[in-house]
Parts: C-alpha cells; structure tokens; sequence
C-alpha cells in the first residue's frame, strides 16, 4: 500500500512538473506577445505645403491632438485659419524631432507664415504620426490587446462581482465553490455547475479543451495553483481580460473583452457605457448562448442580471442601475472585426511586411512599421466611394455594385489611400488586391505607346483606321471587333482614336506592330502574371487587379519610370533600431519621348474624349490625363488617371461579374472625379523631355501650319517625325497680310 | 577611375545645389478646392458612412497665380519647358544630406533625400542629388536610373541638361559602359 501510494506521489509529482513547464511556457509565450505598431505618414509642415484647414484639423485629431491653448505638447489652438500647434517630438527611424511650438495660416489650401515658436528652428517640422493599427493575428485569432490600466475599472470589478469574488483571496482554486458545485453535480447526475475560479477559467482557455471530464477538472486544478504560483493576480487578470472567449465569427474566434467591444459595439473599451459593459460581462457565462445578435432576449435578461449583481455588489447606484436596465443592447447592426480603421490598407501593408518577415513576429515582436498612408487622402478616397456609388445606374443597380479606388503619390509610387469596396470597415475580400478583373479600354494607352515608340511609323497624327474587319484564325474560329457605339469614322488621327477610345483603330494598330510587343509592353510596366497573346487582349480581355493597373499607370505617369509601389518606409524593432528600409526606386522603361505623347492623347481624354464629364464638377485649371475602361455589358467599368501629383485608379461593378449598364465614364469615372475634387493638388503639366516638339499641324492634311488657322493643332512630335510639309489657312492671302502688318509695327 | 568619377560628381553637385537657391518654384498650377466646410468634419472613424461629408464648393479663391510661363489653353493639353525649382524646405533637406554625405552617411542622406523628393517630385536637381548619394554608397543602378529620371525632368535647362549627362557618363564609365558614357558625354557637349 505504501509502495503504491509513493509510485503515485512519484508519477503525481512528475505530472505537476510537467504541468508547471506547460503553463509557465505558454503564458508566458501569450503574455509577452507585443503586437506590432502600424503608423500613417507623418505629416510635414513647411512654408507653402498643400493642406486644407479641415485636412490638418483631422490629421491633429487623428494624431491625438487635443483643441485648447496650443500650449502644451500634444495640443493646438485653431482660430479661423491660424493654427498654434504644439508637438510631442517624435522619434523617427531616421532621428528625432524634437517637441516644438510652431503657428501657421493656411490660405488657398497652402500651409503659410510657418514659423516655431518655441523649440528648434526649422523650416521643415514632422508632426508624429497617427497610429493607424497593430498587427496581432495569432492562431486564427483576432486580438486587440488592453492593459489592465487602461480598462474602465469597472470592468475587473463587475466580473469579479459575477465570476469570482474572492479572486484576490483564493490560491488559484476555491474549495469552498468546487464543493458546492460538486455538491450540485451529484445531486443532478450530471455537471450543471462550474465553480470556477478566474484562474482555472483562465487556465480552461490557455490550455484545455472544453471537455467537462474529471482529469481535466484534475489538470485544471493543479495548473491554476501553478499559475497562482508563479505569477501576480494582476498579470493572470489582465492576462483572463485578453483571452477570454467571447464569440465566433465565421471560422475566427473572438477572444478578450477588447476585440469583443469593437466586435459587438464598434467601440474601444474605454468608450463603453456600464450597461455594455454588463453586456459584456454577462456573455463570459457562454458567448454562444447570449450572443446578443441572435438571442436579444436571452442576452438582455443576463446583462439585466448582471446589472443587479454590480448593484448589490455596491459598484453602481440603484437610479445607475434602474436606468441602465432600461436601455436597448446597443449592440451595432454589422461586426467590427478590430480597431482597425484602414482594413484594405493594413492588408496591403502585411503582405508587402510577408516578404521579409515572419508572420510570427509581426504579431508578436512589437514591431514599429512606418507606412506611407496619407489618412487625408484616405479620408477622401472613402467618402467618394461611399458617397458616389448609391447614385450609380438607379437605386436597384447600386445595391449590387461594389467598388474600389486606389490612390498612389504620382512620383514615388507611394501608396496614400486603398479603398477595398463600398464598405471601407469592412476587412474581408479585398476587391483592390484580389479581384482580377478584365481591363477593358484601360489597355489602349499601352498599344499606341507600342506604336508610337517606332516614331518612323506611328505620331499623333498618324491616320489609322476606322473600319471594322474580320480576323480568322487557323482552327476556322472568327473575331469581328466593334466599336462601343457601333459606328464606324473611316480614317482617323491617331491622338483622336486613343481620346475617343475606339476599339477598331486600337485593334488594327495592334495587330499592326504585333500583340507580344503590346505585351512586353505591358510586362516592362509591371504586369508580373503571363498576358494572353490573342488578339483580343487588344480590347482588354486580360485581367487585372486594381492594384496592378496602379502599378502599370504610375509609368506612364511618370513619363516612362516603372516606380514600385510602396505602403512602407521603415521598419523598426521595438526600441526603434532600424531593421529594413524600402527605398524609392525608378527603372526607366519605355522612351519618355514616346510616353510624352500617349500624355497629350490621356490628357485630350480629359478635356475632348471619354473622360470631359470629369470636368462638370472639377475646375479646367485641373489639368488631368486618363482612360476610361469599359468591358462587355458594363460588368467593368474603370478609370484610371493622374494630375500633377496623384495617380488614383477607380473600379465599378459587380462581384457575381454580373452586368450593369454602366461605362468607365458613367461609373467609375464619377467615383474617381469625386476624389480628386476633394484634394489641393496641381495639375498635370509633364514637362517636354529632350527630343519632342511642339508644332501647329493640320492633321488632315498631314501637314505644319499656322498657329492661327482654325483647324490647327498644337501636337507634340518626337524629333525628325514631324511633317515636311507646310499649308496655309486654306492657303488664303488674309494672314500673310497680317502676318506683314505685325513685322511692321513690332 | 572611382575616385575621378566621385569628384566630378561632387562638383556637379556643388554647382547644382548653388543654382539650387536661385530657381524658384514653377511649372504645374496649384488647384485649392476652395471653401472650408462650416464645421472642420470629424475623424474617420469606426462607424463608416456616418461622418459629416467634406462639401465640395466651386473655388472661391483665384487660382494660384500660373508662374511666368504662359497659361495652358483651357482646351489644349498642358505641357512645360521644365521642372520645378526646390522650395526653401526641400533644399534645407537637401543640404542635410550633403552634409551627411560629407560625413560617409550615405543611408541617412538618402532618406533625407527622399524627403525632399515628396515634396519636391518634379526637380531635377532632387533625382541628381539622389543619385549622387548612390554613387558614394557604390550602387550604381540606381544611380544611373536616377540620373535619368533627373533627365526627363531638366526640359530646356541646359545647365541641368549638362550637369545630368555629365553625371551618366560618369556614372556608365564607372560601370564599365564604355558606349554609353560616350553617347552621354555627346550628349551634354551638344548642350
């Protein structure tokens, strides 16, 4: 009998060993995990930058800028258009700013009569950046991870109240409530009561599976004394607060009281009213069976319950209480899956994050990530797809429609804004990422940039087809392209096939200079998938993700500079070390002659061809260049264009591929005219690279001409391409006179 | 041969970053959107849709003042002769870098640099200096792809024009691009 009883001890000890081994290591593991840190773009102050009032009001509050004085950091003062902006200092991969008093005016949209006040001068300062996220996926969860200091103190005392009294008192289990419920467990035949301390619960989430036996009831037990042992009531309840299972969704669990209160409120913890917070606490009992979306009645009856406990337990006023109980759920309609307020951006920033870091320590090691999102421009982009999209093709279309609208900084390739669909909150599919749509018109300037490479063949004024025909291939297989309108304009300038967007032109230039040079065209702008070699890829029949045709425009932006896109700048560790910097990089691709050209048509686009409705709400001092992008019964309707210093590439349409009757220019076009009416920016002026002029033609005659007759045209040529010969004004004698008269007075 | 390439680099950009402080701002018309909304609207925030809409009203200020150069025709597609000088900011910016140039820092010159290119993306003198800073950290790829984006961006300024081509060949010499750097020297003795 002894003998036995020491084997036991023995195997009992060993057990407890390497109970302890389990526990210390996993929660440890868990509680040190610090989820990474995810910046906006600093915003920078200086004599003459573009910002409007209301723009720098937000960033501040964005920032976590409190309105009063000016006078302490972290504060400012707005007086009309004087701000007094008094900054915290910031430490940045690349140096500290250091905390200054600075005022400025803004006038016309432009940052003026920037001086510091106090601190060192500068004609340049940083305001730190907005904290635009974290990084914390762990094994399929969501976390928004709190610190004890930072929940409302009610929180612990109200689930302390329900949960576990004496939580501060027990050793990890309480004898007393397990004999009491055991008790009742007898008395029933089956496990009706819990009795559960804090700690065990806690140790049930980290560790056990949800199996009511009696050797985890057992396993439980010892590891919450070993828990209790090793560490402070304050760490294992902070600990409880951020593990605790609080619902599903879909196939991700919903775990602490942070992520639930976005998850069922839409609000920080710190934001929550005690009746939510009654809420919250009441659905620890079972998350399933209160869950408030679906059981209303069930769930208020509990908070209601628990409301009661938190009145007894002397927490709340009985008036406190009554009227709390008298209150709707306030549960919000949709789920918020975290704090996050930039899901379609965050995702684009992870993915760029995958190639150089383990998902793994992304989320657990405190990482500083320095983006390059411009929340103004966010602001922006997000109110133009929520606000455009419900007036699309008639109320009953619009239900259906989705949208996307991505927005890059035109010369560094910067990614300022992404918009993933009408739902801007929404971090499920990412429409700007991952729907690989057909491109539609959106194709043609890269045929005529093909084209007028080869300037021996092909200008602006060049006169090319349009007249529909037929193309057979060898298996008996027939293709007649047409145009959107059906009509048909016999020969036509070049310039004017790509602004109008004609489809039979565009297919005949082509397959002129052959479909795998359009092609490689393609690939050299930054297509990285393979691009079929049919002839109809002419008319956009190949796919792309809105993200791709940003990447692919930013070249012909650029004047021929492929310019990687970028949503980081810097990574740090957690004590700011620098680990990786992405540099802005430019690799010249195509002739910036020739992209000098395809220019003037995307620009003609604007003012004369598909895209001029642009202008009944954007002022003509916008210079703008851009295509539209129409695919087969409107199921893609796309724009993509650029000013002075944005590239934004809008998308429309359906994400069952669906028809609408919508175009680029009815559809997407007015999501991405919206945008940009919102923004100071300048406009679009590339400036004439070396090897193009300018003359006055007359395109059809072929031929120079006088800048004052009415048919002629000011039209960029690359140099030894322009015509060699001259025609008058329908050779008329009137301007040589005139022509005379002005010599003579001059 | 590296050691001849880097100082004629390093004058260049002496001369540049001098002629720098002369040049004004130019080119592309700055568009405000005009009058502020009564209310400055609220952050973004979690709740989508619900914020107060930034209103879009028809300017109610002139325009920015077109610089020297002749107005773009309203129905004519716009076009430059050149890019944009560097403001008083961006040239603070681009003289911290030259002085952690001096100093061997080449990383943090390039990101001051950088800083001056989002400010200043249409100077010439930005992508010249960028790729300067690559020259003295011995990476000449991008070196020479900066050069020749300050190319498309110099227009008719033959000083620039020069300064750039002088630059590449240097740059295309240094790599061994023997060709190239004779096209490029043509190049800027045609200026």
């Amino acid at each position: 009998m002894f003998r036995f009883c020491a084997i036991g001890l023995v195997l009992l000890a060993g057990w407890t060993v390497y109970l302890d081994a389990v526990v210390t290591s996993r929660f440890e593991g868990r509680r040190f995990e610090v989820p990474s840190r995810v910046y906006a773009r600093p915003l920078e102050l200086f004599e003459g930058a573009s910002i409007s009032a209301g723009a720098l009001e937000r960033e501040l509050q964005l920032s976590g800028f409190h309105k009063g004085a000016g006078d302490k950091p972290g504060s400012y003062q707005r007086n009309g258009r004087r701000f007094v902006i008094s900054t915290r200092g910031f430490s940045f991969p690349d140096g500290d700013e250091p905390a200054r008093r600075i005022s400025l005016t803004i006038s016309a949209d432009r940052v003026q009569s920037f001086s510091v006040i106090r601190g060192e001068a500068a004609p340049i300062i940083r305001l730190e950046p907005a904290r635009i996220g974290g990084i914390y996926p762990a094994h399929k969860e969501d976390r928004v991870l709190v610190e004890l200091s930072q929940v409302p103190a009610l929180l612990p005392a109200t689930l302390m109240a329900v949960e576990d009294r004496n939580f501060y008192d027990h050793f990890g289990i309480a004898p007393l409530s397990i004999g009491r419920a055991m008790l009742a467990n007898i008395r029933a035949g089956r496990v009706v009561q819990g009795g559960s301390t804090l700690t065990q619960q806690l140790v049930k989430n980290l560790f056990l599976t949800r199996d009511q036996t009696l050797l985890r009831k057992g396993n439980e037990a010892i590891m919450s004394v070993l828990l209790e042992l090793h560490y402070e009531k304050d760490d294992i309840l902070e600990t409880y607060l951020n593990e605790v299972y609080m619902g599903q969704a879909g196939t991700r669990s919903i775990h602490g009281f942070g992520l639930a209160s976005q998850f069922y409120f839409g609000q920080s913890l710190g934001d929550l009213d005690l009746h939510q917070i009654a809420l919250l606490v009441g659905m620890v009992k079972g998350a399933s069976y209160y869950n408030p979306r679906r059981n209303r009645e069930r769930a208020t009856e509990r908070r209601n319950l628990v409301i009661s406990e938190m009145e007894q337990a002397g927490l709340i006023e009985p008036e406190r209480a009554a009227r709390a109980r008298g209150l709707p759920l306030g549960v919000s309609e949709r789920p918020s899956y975290s704090e996050n307020r930039y899901p379609a951006y965050i995702d684009l920033v992870r993915r760029h994050l995958a190639r150089d870091y383990k998902e793994e320590d992304l989320r657990s090691e405190g990482l500083r990530i320095f983006t390059t999102l411009d929340p103004a421009i966010q602001y922006a982009a997000e109110f133009a797809v929520t606000d455009t999209l419900p007036r699309l093709g008639g109320a009953k279309l619009a239900e259906s429609l989705e949208a996307t609208l991505v927005v890059t900084a035109k010369d560094s390739g910067e990614v300022l804004a992404l918009v993933g669909g009408k739902d801007p909150r929404f971090a499920g599919f990412n429409r700007a990422l991952d729907a690989n749509r057909q491109i539609g018109s959106l194709v043609k300037p890269f045929i005529y940039l093909s084209a007028l490479q080869r300037s021996e063949r092909y200008t602006l004024m060049t006169p090319v087809l349009d007249k529909s025909f037929t193309l057979e291939f060898d298996d008996g297989r027939r293709w007649q392209p047409k145009n959107y309108d059906g009509e048909e304009r016999g020969e036509v300038p070049l310039h004017k096939a790509l602004s109008h967007s004609y489809n039979l032109p565009a297919v005949r230039v082509g397959l002129d200079i052959g479909v795998d040079v359009v092609s490689d065209t393609l690939t050299a702008f930054g297509v990285d998938t393979p691009i079929s070699q049919y002839p109809s890829m002419l008319l956009g029949s190949v796919s792309m993700s809105p993200i791709t045709v940003a990447q692919i425009y930013q070249g012909l932006a650029t004047s021929g500079f492929n310019t990687p896109l970028r949503t980081i700048r810097e990574v740090t560790d957690a004590s700011g070390e620098a680990l990786s910097r992405y540099s802005l990089e430019v690799e010249q691709v195509a002739d910036p002659a020739a992209v000098h050209l395809v220019q003037y048509a995307m620009q003609e686009t604007m003012q004369e061809g598909t895209g001029r409705s642009t202008y009944n709400i954007l002022p003509r001092q916008l210079t703008l260049a851009g295509k539209t992008g129409t695919t087969d019964d409107g199921r893609d309707s796309w724009f993509a264009g650029f000013s002075g210093d944005l590239l934004a590439v809008a998308w429309v349409g359906r994400d069952d591929n669906g028809a609408t009757a919508l175009t680029g220019a009815s559809g997407a076009l007015p999501v991405w005219s919206r945008f940009m009416a919102q923004v100071p920016q300048h406009g679009f002026s590339p400036v004439v690279p070396d090897g193009v002029n300018y003359h006055w033609v007359n395109t059809e005659r072929q031929a120079l001409t006088d800048k004052y007759c009415d048919t002629a045209r000011l039209l960029p040529f690359i140099a030894g391409s322009e015509p060699a010969q001259t025609v008058s004004c329908s050779g008329t004698l009137e301007r040589r006179i005139r022509g005379w008269f002005e010599g003579l007075f001059q | 041969m590296k050691i001849k390439t880097t100082f004629r680099t390093g004058l260049i950009m002496t001369l540049l970053a001098l002629a720098g402080c002369a040049s004004g701002p130019g080119g592309g018309i700055y568009v405000p959107v005009g009058g502020e909304p009564a209310k400055a609207p609220e952050p973004p925030r979690t709740s989508a849709g619900e914020d107060e809409a930034p209103v879009w009203r028809k300017s109610e200020q002139p325009a920015a003042a077109p610089s020297e150069q002749e107005p773009p025709r309203s129905s004519s597609p716009s076009y430059r002769e050149t890019g944009d000088g560097l403001s008083p900011a961006a040239l603070s910016l681009v003289r911290e870098a030259d002085g952690l140039l001096k100093q061997g820092d080449a990383a943090g010159a390039i990101a001051r640099l950088e800083r001056a290119q989002r400010i200043a993306p249409r100077s010439a003198e930005v992508y010249f200096k960028l790729s300067e800073a690559y020259v003295a950290s011995n990476r000449l790829g991008p070196a020479e792809q900066f050069t020749l984006k300050g190319l498309s961006l110099a227009g008719s300024d033959t000083r620039l024009q020069r300064a750039g081509w002088l630059l590449l060949a240097d740059i295309r010499r240094a790599r061994g691009n023997v060709a190239g750097a004779d096209q490029a020297e043509a190049r800027a003795a045609a200026q």
